[in-house]
């Protein structure tokens, strides 16, 4: 078991009708080898989660362990890395001076140090802009270095927090693949987002939280499922077929320029597809409904509040 | 167990060399150290006399200055710029991390002491003889001088750095205003240390409970009266080296227990 957590809270104060703020007994169980998706939006209590699985603070009361050592002890420092939301570094050095800083506090030195400093720079792509001062860093750039320095000592277990936080496209998608090739080499992946649409793809497991309680959790494929639900798509729809649609599906629901119609039963989809067909509209997708991770997300806090 | 100290030490100390307050501290006292011949001429008779006053004055002055300045900002800064979740994310523990940072600034300080003291031995070596010259009389003393102006530099440095863990560890317990301002009154009160155990002699009148604070405070504030030698420094008088280092030892066994209290405050500080 990569971390473990047993009824961890961090209660920092109470809010007018006296509910806790913070963290309130989370469970966690993480797996090694899986990338774990910590998901909710703005103070909902995934940093204060994070700190208190590094070590930075301390919980009001549970426990919690990372590879079965006490959370914030130098066993469990040794085999983790940490890539802070908007990181900050000594603005003096460079990118190849900042790992090397970051080496060193694990005893690293000398060509092993220099070879796994060059390799992580190709690696987040700042080879080229090594000799550059972190005063001088866009985001983007910091974003980079801070990734290549949780990775400094080829840790067993990655946090990341809002990894994509200050990325172009390009760069949020050669993270993504550099996570997955993480995974493949049998890592454990910790991230943090509010972005659930990036999450999504990345995630074998998740844990949605609110307002510092978790709502929602489970294998990233069996939350997104509905079962007996089957989704039809179309485009070119007469207003005459929409109405058909309308009367035969569960529901129907505009998206853009395009309708799509929901079925319970396999074939009666497959009937209103022919019918549309005939009708002279297009077929853009028919198959079985998943749900979006933030469409689990809102059920979840909806059914909450 | 040392690597990351000195790790932390080496970041410290050149992220505190871009603090702009210390070059201005710095080229303020090198001026006014640098300028103290001309004071001296403001009393005759006494040139040599102001010349030490004014130069082992600054350097003791100056450095305790940035002595408060860098030390109230130290960890402060690393927490208010989030670079200590980086660092204490890695196995680096909190007394490393607190020491190393204390290191750092030990380092800083002994660069600008070095530099004043450079700056004063520079004056001295040019406008000392000319003065000497004219009483010969005290070419004895003189002669003594060189010596001792050393090791008032060296115990200078040992009232810094002391003033400096202070400094580090008023930063883990307060805000920075208040810790600069706690810095402070510790410094001033602690040069009058002697003062209060005079105060609390029962003979001068003293109440009990005069003779209980005043005892307490006599005890507990740092002596920082006793590494100013400037007196023995004029006087000519022989400065042992054994009355050096027993004045470095009290200095050092303060300085362990202050940063022993700033690393059990640390420990338990959330970051």
């Amino acid at each position: 078991m990569a971390i473990r957590t047993d009824n961890l809270s961090k209660i920092y104060s109470h809010d007018a009708t006296g509910r806790p703020v913070g963290l309130i007994d989370l469970s966690l169980a993480v797996e090694e080898g899986q990338i774990f998706g910590l998901l909710g939006p703005n103070g909902s209590g995934k940093t204060t989660t994070l700190k208190l699985l590094l070590g930075l603070i301390f919980s009001t009361s549970g426990s919690g362990q990372i590879f079965g050592h006490p959370l914030g002890s130098n066993a469990t420092k040794e085999r983790i890395g940490f890539l802070p939301e908007g990181p900050y570094f000594y603005e003096h050095l460079n990118g190849m001076e900042l790992l090397s800083f970051y080496g060193t506090l694990f005893g690293m030195g000398g060509s092993r140090l220099a070879g796994r400093v060059e390799e992580l720079l190709h690696l987040v792509g700042m080879w080229d802009r090594r000799f550059i001062r972190v005063r001088d860093y866009s985001r983007g750039m910091r974003q980079r270095v801070g990734a290549a320095q949780a990775m400094i000592n080829d840790p067993d277990l990655l946090f990341l927090d809002e990894l994509t936080s200050g990325l172009d496209p390009i760069g949020a998608m050669e993270m993504h693949e550099l996570i997955l090739r993480l995974r493949d080499q049998g890592k454990t992946i910790f991230l943090c987002s509010h972005l659930l649409k990036d999450m999504e793809p990345l995630c074998d497991r998740v844990v949605i939280l609110d307002r510092g309680e978790m709502c929602q959790s489970g294998v990233v494929e069996d939350l997104l499922r509905v079962e007996n639900q089957y989704r039809l798509l179309l485009s070119n729809c007469s207003d005459e077929l929409t109405q058909q649609l309308q009367a035969s599906a569960q529901r129907t629901e505009a998206v853009d320029d395009q309708l799509a119609a929901y079925y319970t039963d396999q074939s009666a989809a497959l009937a209103a597809a022919q019918q549309a067909a005939a009708a002279g509209a297009v077929i853009e997708a028919l198959g079985a409904h998943h749900r979006t991770l933030e469409e689990v997300f809102i059920e979840a806090v909806g059914g909450e509040k | 167990m040392m690597r990351p100290i000195f790790r932390v030490a080496r970041a410290t100390f050149h992220e505190a060399w871009r603090r702009r307050f210390l070059n201005g501290i710095l080229i303020f006292a090198i001026l006014i150290i640098g300028s103290s011949w001309v004071f001296a001429y403001l009393q005759p008779g006494a040139e040599l006399q102001m010349i030490i006053d004014i130069g082992l004055g600054s350097i003791r002055f100056f450095g305790m200055l940035i002595a408060v300045f860098l030390g109230t900002r130290l960890i402060p800064d690393e927490i208010e710029r989030r670079t200590v979740h980086t660092i204490l994310a890695k196995p680096v523990s909190r007394a490393q991390f607190v020491f190393g940072k204390f290191l750092g600034g030990v380092a800083t300080i002994a660069v600008n002491l070095v530099v004043m003291g450079i700056a004063f031995y520079i004056v001295f070596a040019i406008k000392a003889p000319q003065f000497a010259a004219a009483k010969p009389e005290d070419a004895l003393i003189f002669a003594a001088m060189y010596s001792n102006i050393a090791k008032a530099i060296v115990l200078a440095f040992f009232e810094v750095w002391l003033v400096l863990g202070i400094a580090v560890v008023a930063s883990t317990l307060f805000s920075w205003v208040l810790s600069v301002i706690v810095t402070f009154v510790i410094y001033f009160v602690g040069q009058m240390a002697d003062f209060f155990q005079q105060l609390s002699d029962p003979e001068r009148g003293a109440s009990k409970l005069a003779q209980i604070l005043l005892g307490t405070l006599y005890r507990v504030l740092p002596h920082f009266e006793i590494f100013d030698i400037r007196e023995a420094i004029l006087q000519g008088t022989y400065t042992p080296w054994s009355t050096l280092l027993q004045i470095i030892g009290q200095g050092l066994a303060y300085l362990v227990v202050i940063l022993l209290i700033g690393y059990l405050v640390f420990n338990e500080r959330e970051v």
